[in-house]
């Protein structure tokens, strides 16, 4: 199975899909606190947290204190292997592997957000409206999800993205990946959408005159908050890996911009001649799409009010 | 049962037309099939330009275009996917896309089911193991091997993969056991039926391979967590309450139920695959589908994008069909009316 | 990777179209010229280069048409790497008009000639030719331009039909445009050349082919047809039309034939090999040619392997799933991979295709010809080039003609006298003052006015990337500034002239007389920046019409002086192309003289002796 759904899955049936919806409004506090004390007490989501919050530093930040950027810089000596000045070598080009890095991981992760935005806000209107309003609504649109969610998703991206051309962007990207994305998401959120709706704070809203748009807005998606939060964090990693097997194709982000994508494809043929090139930029793809794993993964469980509160 | 099959085939037929729609209109308004020419050097003349136009249907109005692909009425016998025409392709007029993606087919194919086969038994099976023996030093190893491959990319896997089956034929004499590229030897010609299996064999190792962690991974998660579901489950419970041998009741009840949400997979699973198979197929350079797609975007080759488009849906909705049928068999609460 | 292979793609396609183009002139005679440097193939046996057997591409660089040549065994096999497949069975038309077409049919059809790999030795077929072709007229007065080949009396097809005059004929035909009416149907890629034949006609049995062109017609390159650089890299069958019930006089009939040759895999040879097995998606298998009248082909099997995936070739040579190839695209990191493999040879050499500045004269700002001398000045291409292939080749060559590469007799360098591509920032400075430009602050700026920014484009190609954004920073230096836009689609940036500053490839070849008007005149769909000059006009038209390769190269290195003066196109750097090929095999070399490459000698590999 490709990246695309390979996050999806890992999800466990039913365990987060219907969250105890009374218990979350009559104690939101209390259960926000129980979520946070679950998920800190989740010793590998923690670490993992921590050290993806070291990505995020290393690619949005590093940039302002390091040197070099990613581009070919004229004082920059071409094709070194690793030094203190170049801690990732050089290309033969001259450009500071390491500023490549933080650029590439900066813009993969850029798409990967945008994605997660994009994705979770269609999604999550679209299952709310599908389950609240239920029947035909529901009938129609459920049948226009299954229609998308029928071309496979990297396949679908591929053959837009090949049609989108001069100077492919990280938004180009985002846009494309983030406007097919959301269909699992969309489910998710239908089925618990489905089951909360019959709730009698819904039912209460509904007495006291509330609009549909209101009820959809107000009661019904705060409640599914659980379920977008882990879906979303899945999606950063489906679309860090969609990204690179896009640039692995030739239909992702282009030159002289870089995305971790990139820089893999690009240094595809070099494992044993420059392996500086070969291997960070691999090994930053894993590090996000594994932290990303693993928060999610303790998001879940911290968000699943049967979970017990054990160390794993 | 029949009329339950039925039933889910009835449903699939708007599906699948709503996906015909779909797929046209994301490969057509998408692309210049036409550009190709029109930069040729030295210049092609317009009247070539406007045959090869009116030859890809391209002076037809969109609509018009969509009641071709389908219907082929109307059109110069080349087109409509219900006559089994797939289109004319703007490679050349003797390009029969139909018929590459019919040769093609066998070799995806060839690939998809080895490894989807792979990865449903791999999968239930270390999910199960891991759900059983939660928190064991086995549990910790499948779970970190399931999220690292869950975090790779499957391109570069299989360029690993690649490196490592061509180390291991060079410290070994003798033929070589793993290729790197291609569906079968070039030159077959004088093998028997015998000789040509092993060498599909052979070559069919690294991408099988390569294509079974990624799916196998997310599987064996999937299985892990629904087992663990079941097992803690009142149900499972009572049974071992009664005293029922523990083999018993994970071999009767638990395992039984727990493979119930993980039919609901397979959409994902097969839609994942054929991705897969498109990153996979190029690494080890096998002409089937997945290079056949990229081929077709790189030439905004239209009809040969939508069929590609159109023929993984009928396969994801394929599969799907015998999930819900699988599901069918497993789950006592549905009936057949 | 794939979708960036595209502009090695359109580049490979023009190179067969330009090739085809420049073959075939229309005008001009020579008589000396081609006589001066031709030489038969049989020199080339490798029987007779026994005794000086040079093993390895070592002594390529003194001796490119001999590098690697040695005895033979008889027998073998080998696997060669093909980077991308064909689109169709026929060269001519537009589909099958790549390199890769006539790669895979290489063999098939008897040619005529084709230059060596020095670039300069145009060797006949003389296992085809009885003699050397002979110009009979030169088309003065009433005489037209009639020239003369003779064919062998031993050379004929494999089912035992001779070749003759009337596989010219039909070969002809087939090339030429519908207003001929020769042909109805026939879609040939380029007809330039063909266009202008009057007549071919047979005698002594169709074995004495005289070709007459029309009436105030010349082809300088008269020569070269149905060379191995043709349109179809060779002579194509007359009677297989008639076996498959196709009568070639009649022009519809003619066009039918042209598409079943399209469509038809070529189970024929007129050549040393024949396609034994083949697809256009996995392969092709081609053996000797049973009744072939030439020197025994060594080898028993050649395949042609389609490996589209550049990274594929050193995991698949060291697994020995091929044993060599010669790629159209240039791949450093493949390249270094290649060299650590033990047993496996490599050659790397200046290709035919060559990089260059284009500007858009129709810019407002850039219609100044004063800022584009400035901005070639400031752009030092040693600087792109040693930062482009200084580690995987460290011979490569600027180019510094835009009509002849540095091996050619008729180069002139032009550009280093004139200091562009220098990278001297001062005199760029001075012209620029000079010419009343003025900086404010890090801006340059005409009137208070900003000049620029320019939007620089170019292939997605990692030499393009390079070189692009090396010119952003040159171009920084003088206070102009560039915007990056990468195009996925060249030729539709070019032929939009959707372009400030371009950066994009020719391929050339030893072919030269219609390329300084296909490349400058005012007129010409292929000058995409618009550069118009009365002069170079003249010039350029004049070139075909000259009586000798000499006068015509006079005119076009004067044409090319023209063009350097105005700035309208900086030459870059030679693309470098490599070859490598097991050491087991001798007699496969490089010919970047051909859009064959390596295997322009086909059927002179082999598995090389053991002593």
């Amino acid at each position: 199975m490709s990246e695309i759904d390979a996050t999806r899955p890992a999800e466990p049936p039913g365990a987060s899909g219907q969250p105890d919806a009374e218990a979350i409004t009559t104690e939101e506090r209390g259960q926000f606190k129980t979520v946070v004390v679950r998920f800190l007490r989740h010793r590998l989501a923690m670490i993992s947290l921590f050290v993806f919050l070291l990505i995020l530093a290393f690619a949005f930040l590093g940039p302002l204190v390091w040197p070099y950027d990613h581009t070919i810089q004229r004082d920059v000596p071409a094709s070194i292997s690793p030094t203190w000045e170049h801690p990732f070598g050089t290309t033969s080009a001259g450009n500071d592997v390491f500023a490549q890095v933080m650029r590439g991981t900066q813009q993969s992760l850029k798409v990967a957000f945008t994605v997660a935005a994009i994705a979770t806000t269609i999604g999550a209107i679209y299952g709310a409206v599908a389950g609240y309003f239920g029947g035909r609504v529901d009938d129609i649109l459920m049948r226009i999800v299954d229609v998308i969610l029928v071309i496979p998703l990297l396949v679908l991206v591929a053959a837009i993205a090949g049609a989108t051309r001069g100077g492919t962007s990280w938004y180009t990207i985002a846009l494309i990946i983030g406007f097919f994305g959301w269909t699992s998401l969309s489910r998710l959120v239908r089925s618990v959408v489905l089951s909360l709706r019959e709730q009698e704070f819904v039912e209460a809203a509904r007495a006291m005159g509330a609009s549909d748009i209101r009820i959809i807005f107000a009661h019904l998606l705060p409640n599914t908050a659980g379920v977008i939060i882990v879906a979303a964090t899945l999606l950063i990693a489906t679309t860090i890996l969609a990204e690179a097997g896009l640039s692995f194709l030739g239909l992702g982000i282009q030159a002289p911009d870089t995305s971790l994508g990139l820089l893999i494809e690009n240094a595809r043929s070099a494992p044993f001649t420059r392996p500086w090139l070969f291997y960070p930029p691999g090994f930053f793809i894993i590090a996000i799409a594994l932290t990303v794993n693993f928060i999610g993964d303790g998001l879940r469980d911290a968000l699943d009010p049967r979970q017990t509160l054990v160390r794993r | 049962m029949l009329v339950y099959i039925v039933r889910r085939i009835l449903i699939a037929i708007p599906v699948l037309f709503a996906a015909s729609l779909f797929v046209f209109l994301m490969a057509d308004t998408t692309g210049d099939p036409l550009l190709e020419l029109q930069l040729a050097q030295p210049p092609v003349s317009e009247e070539v330009i406007a045959a090869e136009a009116e030859r890809l249907y391209l002076d037809r109005s969109v609509p018009e275009r969509y009641w071709l692909w389908v219907t082929g009425i109307g059109g110069n016998g080349d087109i409509g996917l219900l006559q089994g025409e797939w289109g004319p392709s703007v490679r050349s007029a003797s390009y029969d896309i139909g018929a590459e993606i019919g040769s093609r087919l066998w070799v995806t194919l060839r690939l998809v089911t080895a490894s989807l086969f792979l990865s449903i038994g791999f999968g239930i099976l270390t999910g199960v193991i891991s759900a059983l023996r939660q928190y064991s030093k086995l549990d910790y190893g499948l779970t970190f091997i399931g999220f690292t491959l869950l975090a790779m990319p499957s391109f570069w896997v299989a360029a690993l993969l690649r490196e490592a089956g061509v180390w291991i034929n060079q410290q070994r004499d003798g033929p070589n056991i793993f290729w790197t590229i291609s569906a079968s030897s070039p030159d077959t010609r004088n093998f028997s039926n015998w000789e040509l299996f092993t060498d599909a064999a052979g070559h069919l190792i690294l991408p099988t391979l390569a294509l079974f962690l990624a799916g196998y991974a997310a599987l064996s998660r999937y299985q892990r967590a629904s087992m663990l579901e079941v097992m803690n489950s009142d149900y499972v419970r009572l049974a071992k309450a009664k005293g029922l041998r523990h083999g018993t009741v994970v071999r009767r009840h638990a395992l039984r139920t727990a493979l119930i949400p993980v039919t609901t997979l397979s959409l994902l699973l097969i839609a994942g695959t054929i991705d897969g198979a498109v990153l996979v197929e190029t690494v080890f350079q096998w002409q089937g589908l997945g290079t056949f797609l990229v081929e077709s975007i790189q030439r905004r080759d239209s009809y040969a994008v939508m069929g590609f488009l159109m023929l993984s849906g009928i396969l994801v909705i394929i599969a799907n069909l015998i999930a819900d049928i699988l599901y069918g068999v497993l789950d006592p609460r549905i009936r057949y009316e | 990777m794939r979708l960036r292979n595209r502009f090695i793609r359109t580049t490979a396609l023009a190179s067969a179209a330009a090739l085809v183009l420049t073959a075939c002139g229309d005008n001009g005679a020579d008589e000396e010229g081609p006589d001066a440097t031709v030489e038969d193939t049989e020199t080339d046996d490798p029987a007779e280069d026994e005794e000086a057997a040079q093993p390895g591409f070592d002594t390529c660089e003194d001796d490119p048409n001999n590098c690697n040549a040695g005895p033979v065994e008889q027998g073998g096999e080998i696997a060669f790497i093909v980077d991308q497949s064909p689109d169709s069975w026929f060269s001519y038309s537009l589909e099958g008009g790549s390199v890769y077409t006539l790669q895979a049919l290489h063999g098939i059809y008897p040619w005529t000639g084709q230059y060596e790999p020095d670039q300069e030795t145009y060797a006949y077929n003389m296992d085809f030719l009885a003699a050397e072709p002979e110009l009979l007229s030169e088309g003065d007065g009433d005489e037209p331009f009639t020239y003369q080949f003779e064919i062998r009396d031993e050379a004929e097809w494999d089912d035992g039909t001779p070749i003759t005059a009337r596989d010219f004929e039909v070969s002809w035909k087939m090339a030429t445009s519908e207003e001929q009416g020769h042909c109805v149907g026939c879609s040939p890629r380029a007809t330039q050349g063909y266009d202008e034949i009057e007549s071919i006609e047979g005698d002594d049995d169709g074995k004495t082919v005289t070709v007459t062109l029309q009436e105030g017609e010349s082809d300088p390159e008269w020569f070269a047809l149905f060379s191995a650089h043709s349109i179809g890299g060779g002579v194509m069958p007359a009677h297989i039309a008639e076996e498959q019930g196709f009568d070639i006089d009649d022009p519809e009939q003619l066009g039918e034939y042209f598409q079943y040759l399209n469509e038809t895999m070529p189970e024929f040879s007129g050549g040393p090999l024949m396609i034994a097995e083949g697809d256009l998606d996995n392969q092709i298998i081609k053996e000797p040619n049973p009744n072939w009248y030439g020197e025994e082909v060594p080898l028993d099997t050649i395949i042609l392997r389609y490996i589209t995936d550049e990274d594929a070739f050193v995991p698949a040579l060291s697994n020995n799933e091929v044993q060599g190839g010669s790629p159209a695209a240039f791949n450093s990191d493949v390249l270094q991979g290649l060299e650590q493999l033990p047993n496996v040879d490599v050659n790397i050499q200046p290709g035919p295709s060559w990089s260059h500045l284009d500007v858009n004269t129709e810019n407002e700002q850039l219609a100044d010809v004063e800022l584009r001398r400035a901005i070639f000045t400031a752009i030092d291409v040693d600087d792109i080039g040693q930062r482009t292939y200084g580690e995987s080749f460290p011979d490569w060559t600027r180019r510094l003609n835009h009509i002849f590469g540095e091996d050619s007799e008729f180069f002139e360098d032009f550009i280093t006298p004139s200091d562009q591509g220098s990278g001297d920032v001062d005199q760029a400075m001075q012209i620029l003052e000079d010419a009343g430009y003025e900086m404010d602050g890090d801006t340059l700026t005409l009137d208070g006015e900003q000049v620029g920014p320019f939007r620089l484009r170019g292939g997605d190609t990692e030499a393009v990337n390079i070189a692009t954004q090396l010119i952003q920073s040159y171009l920084g230096d003088i206070g102009v500034e560039v915007n990056l836009e990468v195009t996925d689609d060249l030729g539709e940036t070019l032929s939009t002239q959707d372009f400030d500053l371009m950066v994009f490839g020719w391929s050339g070849s030893p072919f030269f007389v219609s390329s300084p008007a296909q490349f400058w005149q005012s007129e010409s769909g292929s000058n995409f920046g618009g550069y118009a000059n009365d002069e170079v006009d003249e010039l350029v038209g004049q070139i075909p019409q000259q009586a000798s390769l000499d006068e015509a190269a006079d005119l076009a290195n004067e044409a090319t002086e023209l063009v350097v003066d105005d700035a309208y196109v900086l030459p870059l750097l030679e693309t470098p192309v490599y070859l490598f090929v097991t050491e087991s095999y001798a007699n496969v070399r490089d010919n970047a003289a051909t859009s064959l490459r390596g295997h322009y000698n086909i059927q002179e590999w082999g598995l090389a002796a053991q002593e």
